[in-house]
């Protein structure tokens, strides 16, 4: 199987569904001529040309708004905010709009729209251009939110996320960009609200999000020299989350942790922790435990941000802490 | 002759239980010296010889709940002739509702530390919890801990402690032969059956959720349970919500029990007897069922003792095992209800339009129309066919 990057795998998916339907538009801050910061873009507006693929004013705003109008009018606008920090400027747009279209109309409008969107945490970008806040989105009821870790769901999730009738928020890492994997030839999609099972164990659930899926691998490996096994599952999408699966994984481990790179408080780790108390209490084994980023703004220097970020070494920590 | 009395010992004392007796018949005892624990609504504690002399007759066994003033023992000289009610033994009521206080739920702090999981595998398997050493982190009892007692369960049953196991370990002071069971079971069921206004209902149940729960726990324990321990823990669970049905009719007074003590009908060659199980309630299914098999054996070998047969507020029958489908038992006086247990075998049903083989038990409750009336029972009758269907509601 070919190994591409994350940013490259991104690109591919954006270009076949492109191809796929005419309908498919791009929109964002230096996605046509500069190529995006991170190269998702790289070759699209040589290919499909400036009718397909807009740079847009910085006003993240007008930029939501107007992929809401586009996917009103019939097409399929894919827009870009280059930094999640910037996102809450078109909340009201997201949020109170785009989410709420298809159930204020009774289902007669839909909002087939994308909004990508990266964060940053861990390339020393400080408290301003480094933030991750998905809880934001997913309580919002009516919005769809992916959060992909490897290039292979990168792809397949972001053509499911096109080809969605309403509004799905894309969570792209910014450290993951230049990492590579497997990504099969050809047509594939991954469903959205489906958990993937990233490797299988038996004494405790490791339930990892986005970039620090990696991490949960790395410290499984460290866990299974001590004979530790774990299973890790990345819920992918975490509205609608897969909680069957992560049901089952914990009926049989009765140990969980949730590891996030969003900051504790009522975070995606408290929303997991809280529904898998109220449905698979009488399976727990030990208290749930979640390794997130500390209550605070991200710290620029880098020691610092290292020492803030959820990282293998905390997730075993708190593995030893539920086997004892 | 002296008589040993329950004392009061704060004033909202109603009754004590008698925890143990110090000395024995025949025993010499000194004025002042302690010869029988009893236990109050809050202490334990020692009641002494009022006089010297030897302790003549002892009234009440260990485990009963005895009245505040009534006569527990009698002290005097060694021929002295004993007054002449002192020969019988008394048998005490059932806590009545009204006067039974809440009780004490034990204090979280008191309990060992146990994961969510290692509770809920002692529950299904009935064992107790507290009686298990935790291996977890700060001493927590895991679900490892729980499966080591489940597998010592399965190769020395005895050496799992159970909380069943824990009434009976009270030292016993003599054991009474049951002669006559004959005469004495006609005496009781022709008075019941003439002192009722006997009404049968019926009903059928489905039982593949029980049956599918048995099998999974035999294959888990391999331990056998009996239809019956499922129908007494669904009736005692209904009784807690048709409390009425829990009760007795003597002379103009209805008395509600704040217990519910099961009784059971089993058959030995001398004729019927029915142990209760107390506080059936409080007890799981495969507890239930333990217990059953010890009262069967202990009846059948006559060891049953006074507590064994008395304070019963409601009695089951089972003549499924006999291949009786349905019967109408009579009432164990002064109970309001028994209700009899068919058997359980696969019939044709009409499930979504189709004719299907389903696993069925008749149940048939007769009431004593006095005290209710049909709805009720019916109501109640109805609950624990439903708990029998989703035996999961039984925990």
């Amino acid at each position: 199987m070919p190994e591409l990057t994350y940013a490259d795998a991104l690109r591919e998916a954006l270009r076949e569904e492109m191809l796929r339907d005419p309908r498919v538009v791009l929109m964002g801050e230096e996605i046509g001529v500069f190529e995006g910061v991170y190269k998702v873009t790289r070759g699209l507006l040589k290919e499909f040309g400036p009718e397909r693929v807009r740079d847009t004013p910085i006003s993240e705003a007008a930029i939501a708004g107007a992929a809401i109008g586009a996917a009103l009018g019939g097409l399929k606008p894919v827009a870009e905010i280059m930094y999640m920090d910037f996102l809450p400027i078109a909340l009201d747009q997201i949020a109170t709009q785009a989410a709420k279209m298809h159930f204020m109309s009774g289902g007669k409008l839909k909002v087939p729209m994308v909004l990508r969107t990266q964060y940053s945490l861990g390339r020393v970008h400080g408290a301003q251009h480094s933030q991750f806040f998905p809880s934001v989105l997913f309580q919002v009821p009516g919005l769809k939110v992916v959060l992909p870790s490897t290039p292979h769901d990168a792809k397949g999730l972001l053509k499911s996320a096109i080809r969605d009738e309403n509004p799905v928020v894309f969570i792209e890492s910014g450290m993951l960009y230049r990492t590579k994997g497997p990504v099969p030839d050809g047509e594939y999609v991954i469903p959205l609200g489906q958990c993937d099972v990233k490797k299988t164990g038996n004494d405790i659930t490791i339930v990892a999000v986005s970039r620090v899926v990696t991490e949960a691998l790395a410290a499984a490996v460290k866990l299974e020299e001590q004979g530790i096994t774990a299973d890790i599952i990345d819920p992918r999408t975490i509205q609608p989350l897969d909680l069957p699966t992560i049901l089952e994984s914990v009926k049989k481990t009765g140990r969980l942790i949730i590891a996030s790179d969003d900051v504790k408080c009522g975070g995606i780790g408290s929303e997991i922790a809280a529904q898998v108390v109220e449905e698979a209490f009488d399976s727990l084994d030990a208290p749930i435990l979640r390794v997130a980023a500390p209550d605070m703004p991200i710290p620029f220097s880098p020691t610092l941000e290292q020492a803030y970020m959820p990282n293998a070494q905390k997730i075993i920590e708190a593995a030893k802490r539920l086997i004892g | 002759m002296y008589k040993v009395a329950v004392p009061r010992l704060d004033p909202g004392m109603q009754s004590g239980k008698i925890v143990e007796w110090l000395k024995r018949e025949g025993d010499h005892v000194e004025k002042d010296v302690p010869i029988v624990m009893i236990e109050g609504e809050k202490t334990t504690f020692e009641v002494n010889s009022p006089g010297a002399g030897v302790l003549r007759k002892v009234l009440f066994e260990p485990g009963m709940d005895v009245p505040v003033g009534q006569t527990i023992a009698l002290v005097g000289e060694l021929n002295e002739p004993l007054p002449v009610d002192a020969e019988s033994q008394q048998t005490p009521e059932p806590a009545m509702a009204q006067q039974t206080t809440v009780v004490p739920a034990i204090s979280r702090a008191q309990e060992p530390s146990a994961s969510p999981v290692a509770r809920r595998m002692a529950r299904e398997v009935g064992i107790d919890v507290s009686k298990i050493k935790g291996s977890g982190p700060g001493g927590r009892i895991v679900r490892e801990d729980v499966q080591k007692a489940i597998e010592q369960m399965k190769t020395q049953p005895a050496a799992v402690a159970v909380t069943t196991q824990e009434a009976r370990s009270v030292p016993v002071a003599k054991t009474i032969r049951l002669a006559g069971k004959r005469k004495a079971t006609a005496e009781r069921l022709s008075y019941g059956f003439h002192t009722t206004v006997p009404v049968t209902i019926t009903m059928d149940a489905r039982m593949e959720a029980v049956l599918d729960q048995r099998k999974d726990l035999h294959s888990r324990t391999g331990e056998e349970i009996s239809i019956t321990a499922y129908v007494v823990k669904a009736a005692a669970k209904a009784l807690e919500d048709h409390q009425m049905i829990n009760s007795s009719l003597e002379g103009d007074e209805l008395r509600v029990y704040g217990d519910i003590n099961i009784a059971v009908a089993i058959n030995t060659p001398d004729g019927l007897v029915a142990p209760v199980l107390p506080q059936t309630n409080t007890k799981s299914v495969p507890e239930i069922s333990r217990s059953i098999r010890d009262l069967t054996e202990r009846s059948m070998q006559n060891k049953l003792v006074v507590s064994d047969l008395t304070g019963g507020t409601f009695t089951v029958t089972n003549l499924g095992g006999y291949g009786v489908e349905l019967f109408a038992p009579v009432i164990n006086p002064p109970q309001c209800a028994i209700l009899g247990v068919g058997r359980t075998s696969e019939r044709p049903m009409i499930i979504e339009g189709q004719v299907r083989a389903a696993s069925m038990t008749t149940l048939s409750l007769v009431f004593d129309h006095r005290i209710v009336d049909g709805v009720p029972a019916a109501q109640f009758l109805q609950r624990v066919k439903e708990l029998l269907e989703d035996p999961k509601k039984l925990d």
